[in-house]
């Protein structure tokens, strides 16, 4: 793939609902409810069987766990579409503001702790998504 | 901490890496070649497969793990991934895209040890 055809495709990128920017954002939200909906299903049935738990089989009898993947499904077609416009090392750096969404999300929803730690953890990723993201904002500039 | 652990989290790790690089390339290919291109059906084929193994992996990880334990490892595929970008899809990387990438894996490390 030459740069040239690369950067004419993002400057004939679609707008509103198809613009890939939009969709990595929305892809991220699919990831966050699905991976919350994992969790829950995948507890639920932990202890169904000793020998099965640890491959996630046992999980498939959980609906939790269905509509997670449903919602994978979503996601997976939505960041297809985002990696036709968007360089992988670009685009995927941008899509991990999830981990810093899912430490937060369990810490209000599933009631985990986030020790002191962990929230250095998450600065960081902030201050990396940052540097990322500027970029990114020129790139829009130009274009 | 088990022994499945230590097994599992780098299985499901490659597993997503490799998948990863799959489909950007299929959909990079897909855009000159449409979807009916035989090579573009095999590489979505094997992003597919992959993904498909490092979510069962991850599945029964979550299944004994917090999830903000769990999938914080994942966080070393966001340097592996953008080199990997660089050296094997040859996309441009540039100083300040692999500082940001460093410092996202760090943060996500730093998450998982917590």
């Amino acid at each position: 793939m030459t740069k040239g055809t690369r950067n004419k495709r993002m400057q004939n990128r679609p707008s509103g609902f198809a613009n890939p920017w939009f969709q990595l954002g929305f892809g991220v939200v699919c990831v966050l409810v699905y991976e919350l909906l994992q969790k829950r299903g995948a507890s639920e049935t932990a202890n169904l069987s000793q020998v099965w738990s640890w491959t996630g089989i046992t999980a498939l009898v959980s609906p939790l766990i269905w509509l997670a993947m449903a919602l994978m499904i979503v996601s997976l077609l939505s960041w297809l579409y985002v990696l036709r416009y968007i360089p992988l090392s670009i685009a995927f750096p941008l899509s991990r503001v999830v981990d810093v969404l899912i430490p937060l999300s369990c810490w209000l929803i599933l009631g985990e702790n986030i020790s002191s730690r962990r929230w250095c953890g998450i600065a960081l990723v902030v201050v990396g998504l940052l540097l990322t993201a500027r970029p990114v904002a020129q790139l829009e500039e130009k274009l | 901490m088990r022994w499945p652990v230590f097994f599992l989290i780098p299985i499901a790790l490659i597993a997503f890496v490799a998948g990863q690089l799959f489909l950007k390339h299929a959909m990079e290919s897909s855009a000159v070649r449409g979807f009916r291109d035989a090579q573009v059906i095999l590489f979505l084929g094997c992003g597919i497969f992959s993904m498909t193994i490092h979510f069962f992996v991850t599945l029964g990880l979550l299944g004994h793990l917090d999830l903000s334990y769990v999938y914080p490892f994942q966080g070393l595929s966001v340097i592996i991934i953008s080199l990997a970008a660089a050296v094997v899809l040859k996309e441009k990387l540039s100083l300040r895209l692999t500082l940001g990438a460093l410092l996202i894996s760090a943060g996500i490390m730093l998450v998982s040890m917590s």
